[in-house]
């Protein structure tokens, strides 16, 4: 069974947007809700601004999972970790026990309030997003199942991330997780996203998302 | 969704179209428009009817891949606050609300074509002034609709602020436009100077190729003030001038290539004009005299000047307009190009290329083919041009007038009305005098896709307009390679560009010269000159159409005589040769070598330099952020950035509500401390009806090129 994972080389990563917005076309989602954020750290002492990726890292002891009162969440056979709308109630208990805060709740607010959209008229049901309930990345599990990488990765102008089936030795994933990291290892999750971190930023890089992981501009 | 711009009869429709029950997904492809190139990136869009659905990257697109902007694209399609339907003024100038009301077609046609039979009997046709602002796609059509008309005065975008004076630089110093090349195979250096791929393109995002470079083993140098991403992606020295001293970093760079004898010698002695000039010039450049007028360390210049002089052959990429936004751009810009001229880096693999044999009879949009924009009559009637005696080597190399002076023109009685077609009046310094300006014409109209109220409110009538997914015109080419488009309807009643400009030249009387209104067939009087049509486009629709060469891609061709209209040896300037000293520049009693001229001097009271103009890679000047809420959401409040030292000393927060200021005036902003801007320089994104920061910049003009100083500026930032 494949387990499907990221690797996301910082190095190339110019905070472009493009992944975040190709994501809002793909997935359609709400207002204020993030599946894929891009946040920016500085080092002044090495004069260097990094931007980096951050989504949810399809964790294989994924932390929310437990946390639902609802069993709501489950981790796929292919290692993608999912919410299913019908159980979940809202709670709130997985936002808060994502350590990489990347779970928000989908508010009942449109981009075009008391419009409907001539594209959200009977959409694909990934397009769907009730409100109240807890709503992030799929990893495009919908492009996946078509043999296509998830959106945010085949949009990257600049090559930053590739996607691949940790399982398969083949996958040209392989070659780069000897030189990549993960985020916050000791929360024990397990994350299937992988950060090739320049210039030694990685407790800072780690410090934002703890302390704040949403997009600031 | 701000909404309180958008007139009382503009408000959200319901659009009709639906997507049928039982309707299958159809494949279709359009270009983006979203930052201002002309066609551009590739979109391949799946549609329910004529509903759009998604979009994807055309695969196999010369310019890919998309970005951020290229992606809302769709939602700017449907957004509710879309104008789709013509809007007439009935309240006077002047008043707080313009009293727009929804008017038909026809009535709008009839008013467009009564003020300009009457304004070209009573004050005769160049005094009414025709415009295109973004997107540039409709210029080729009202450059023929200005023609027939019979008006010379026709302006753009680019040649208020965008790339026409980096252009006209290029165009007096090597005699063909260039913007540099992406690294091939045999590159071993860039020089990357005032220019950010990473997030405004130039050719296209190609910042993913660029960085593919740099892991082959391609060395790069950034030029630029700030810690753009490609600086801090790509960058093996990068230097930090303060803003507007580019000719003197470019002089100190020379001055050490040619104190260590780094420079091509035969290349400099055979095709560069006014060689030992420019030594003697560049010869009081030391690098520690550089570094006293650009801030950027001496030892930073020499180390930069060495590894672009001995890593043969070396690339450039220059922008559009990043170092011609200040008093001095065109000799700023022209000192930029001598830098890879002297290491003899022109017309060779892996270097600053001309392309050989560019498709015939045609010229790249922005332009637009000459025989159907009927060039020949423009240029017949030159000695009306308004900007004749202002700019005159300006005028010599471009049939597009400088629009900088409209101020005094309108004021002067020159111009009595103005057809503008995606005009932003934010664009020029001091706004306001322009939106005066306009508001006091006899007649102005724009075309756009929705209201904006910075421009709209001075005009007479808005016309809406199609968007890329909805228009035919024009068909997009790279190199030799053709593309068409298959547009889906058009939403209410919007009219893709090129129709609004051929609906009037019929009823202006001339229905042959505008082809009965019939967007394909204007396409068609193009195309017939490859033997091609509209047909051939569509048949050929994935792939496009590739028109032969009839020769194979040639270097040195200024070595083989095919560099020059005439045929004979050289560059295709007045001497033959690449013009350190300008010739053209020399007649008309300009500084003739690309010489340093000391930018506005910073006060006690100004102690800062401002920068605007630099791009965010999800806007593109004003328009996104009303066009995608998508795009908006990502920055809803114009910050102005500002080093961290700078920040402490004015005791300025992250978020903190701040006054930035000028001799001109103020803004009210939001503070964004970051190490991107160097200290002593702030930096602020443009096109903020709520906080223009024009308005805050002088109405001072480049002498040659009459560009304005967004890059210079002295100002002060403080808490509110």
């Amino acid at each position: 069974m494949a387990r499907y994972g990221i690797h996301v080389d910082l190095n190339r990563c110019t905070g472009c947007m493009t992944c975040v917005i190709t994501c809002k076309e793909e997935n359609l989602t709400p207002p204020k809700v993030w599946w894929q954020r891009i946040l920016e750290v500085e080092s002044e002492p090495q004069d260097r601004i990094v931007y980096f990726r951050l989504a949810c890292m399809h964790c294989d002891d994924p932390p929310c999972v437990p946390a639902c009162p609802e069993q709501a969440i489950y981790r796929n056979p292919d290692g993608i970790v999912l919410i299913d709308h019908e159980k979940c109630k809202g709670h709130g208990d997985c936002v808060k026990a994502c350590p990489y805060g990347v779970i928000d709740v989908n508010p009942d607010e449109d981009y075009f309030q008391g419009n409907t959209i001539e594209y959200e008229n009977k959409p694909d049901n990934y397009r769907v997003h009730p409100p109240g309930k807890a709503s992030k990345c799929t990893l495009c599990i919908h492009r996946i199942e078509q043999g296509k990488e998830p959106a945010c990765v085949a949009a990257c102008p600049s090559k930053v991330m590739v996607f691949g089936d940790l399982e398969d030795p083949q996958s040209p994933i392989q070659r780069k997780l000897s030189q990549s990291v993960e985020l916050l290892p000791s929360e024990g999750a397990k994350p299937k996203v992988f950060y090739m971190i320049p210039g030694n930023l990685s407790k800072q890089i780690e410090q934002r998302v703890m302390e704040n992981p949403h997009m600031e501009r | 969704m701000d909404l309180k711009n958008t007139p009382r009869d503009a408000k959200p429709l319901s659009h009709a179209q639906t997507t049928a029950p039982e309707e299958k997904e159809e494949v279709g492809y359009t270009f983006c428009d979203g930052c201002n190139e002309v066609p551009f990136c590739g979109i391949k869009f799946f549609k329910k009817g004529d509903v759009v659905t998604r979009i994807e990257p055309w695969p196999g697109f010369p310019a890919s891949p998309l970005c951020s902007k290229g992606y809302a694209t769709l939602q700017r399609l449907y957004n509710p606050n879309r104008l789709t339907y013509p809007l007439k003024r009935t309240n006077p100038k002047g008043s707080p609300d313009p009293g727009f009301v929804r008017i038909p077609w026809h009535e709008a046609y009839d008013l467009i074509v009564g003020h300009l039979k009457r304004i070209k009997k009573e004050h005769g046709p160049h005094s009414v002034f025709f415009y295109v602002g973004d997107p540039k796609e409709p210029r080729a059509a009202v450059q023929r609709l200005a023609a027939t008309y019979g008006s010379v005065n026709y302006g753009t975008e680019s040649s208020t602020a965008c790339r026409r004076a980096a252009q006209l630089a290029e165009l007096l110093t090597y005699g063909f436009p260039t913007t540099g090349n992406l690294p091939t195979e045999e590159t071993r250096v860039m020089l990357i100077w005032g220019t950010n791929p990473a997030y405004s393109g130039q050719p296209f995002m190609c910042h993913g190729e660029l960085a593919d470079a740099k892991e082959r083993g391609v060395k790069f140098i950034v030029v630029d003030p700030r810690i753009t991403p490609t600086a801090g992606t790509l960058a093996d020295i990068h230097l930090r001038p303060r803003p507007a001293t580019t000719a003197a970093l470019a002089a100190g760079m020379m001055h050490v290539i040619f104190k260590e004898g780094l420079h091509d010698k035969e290349f400099c002695d055979t095709w560069i004009h006014g060689i030992e000039e420019l030594k003697r010039y560049v010869k009081d450049f030391t690098p520690e005299r550089t570094e006293k007028i650009t801030w950027v360390p001496a030892k930073k210049i020499i180390a930069a000047a060495r590894l672009y002089a001995t890593h043969r052959p070396g690339g450039l990429k220059v922008g559009a307009q990043g170092t011609t936004h200040d008093l001095n751009a065109t000799n700023n810009h022209r000192a930029i190009l001598m830098v890879p001229a002297v290491c003899g880096y022109i017309d060779i693999p892996g270097g600053i290329t001309k392309p050989t044999a560019p498709l015939e009879g045609m010229a790249p949009w922005y332009d637009g083919p000459p025989e159907f924009c009927l060039r020949e009559r423009m240029i017949q009637m030159m000695d009306h041009r308004l900007d004749l005696k202002v700019f005159p080597a300006w005028v010599e190399k471009f049939f597009e007038v400088q629009t900088n002076y409209l101020v005094e023109w309108i004021k002067e009685g020159k111009i009595k009305a103005f057809l503008g077609w995606a005009f932003n009046a934010m664009i020029w310094p001091q706004s306001h005098e322009y939106q005066q300006a306009i508001e006091s014409l006899e007649f102005a109209m724009a075309v756009d896709y929705f209201y904006r109220s910075s421009t709209h409110d001075y005009v007479d009538l808005v016309l809406p307009a199609a968007t890329n997914y909805e228009r035919l015109a024009p068909f997009a080419f790279f190199g030799r390679q053709i593309f068409g488009r298959t547009p889906v309807k058009p939403l209410g009643e919007c009219k893709e560009d090129w129709q609004i400009a051929l609906d009037i030249g019929v009823r202006l009387g001339y229905p042959d010269l505008f082809f009965n209104g019939n967007v394909e067939e204007a396409c068609n009087d193009i195309l017939k000159m490859w033997g091609l049509t509209y047909g051939d486009l569509r048949e050929n629709q994935h792939e496009g159409i590739l028109v032969p060469a009839n020769t194979p891609e040639l270097f040195k061709k200024y070595e083989l005589g095919n560099m020059r209209l005439d045929g004979k040896p050289g560059f295709p300037t007045p001497t033959g040769k690449v013009e350190a000293v300008s010739t053209a520049l020399e007649k008309h009693g300009y500084p003739a070598l690309p010489e340093y001229k000391e930018p506005l001097k910073t006060t006690g009271e100004f102690p800062l330099v401002l920068i605007s103009g630099s791009r965010l890679p999800y806007i593109t000047h004003s328009k996104w952020r009303d066009d995608a809420p998508w795009l908006l959401e990502l920055q809803r409040e114009p910050l102005v950035t500002i080093n961290p030292k700078d920040a402490t000393k004015r005791h300025i927060a992250r978020g903190d509500e701040v006054t930035l200021k000028t001799a001109c005036g103020q803004i009210q902003v939001k503070a964004k401390p970051t190490i991107m801007v160097p200290p002593g320089v702030v930096g602020i994104m443009h096109g903020w009806a709520k906080a223009n920061v024009n308005e805050l910049i002088p109405r001072q003009f480049d002498p040659i090129s009459g560009f304005p100083p967004f890059k210079e500026v002295p100002c002060e930032v403080a808490k509110t």
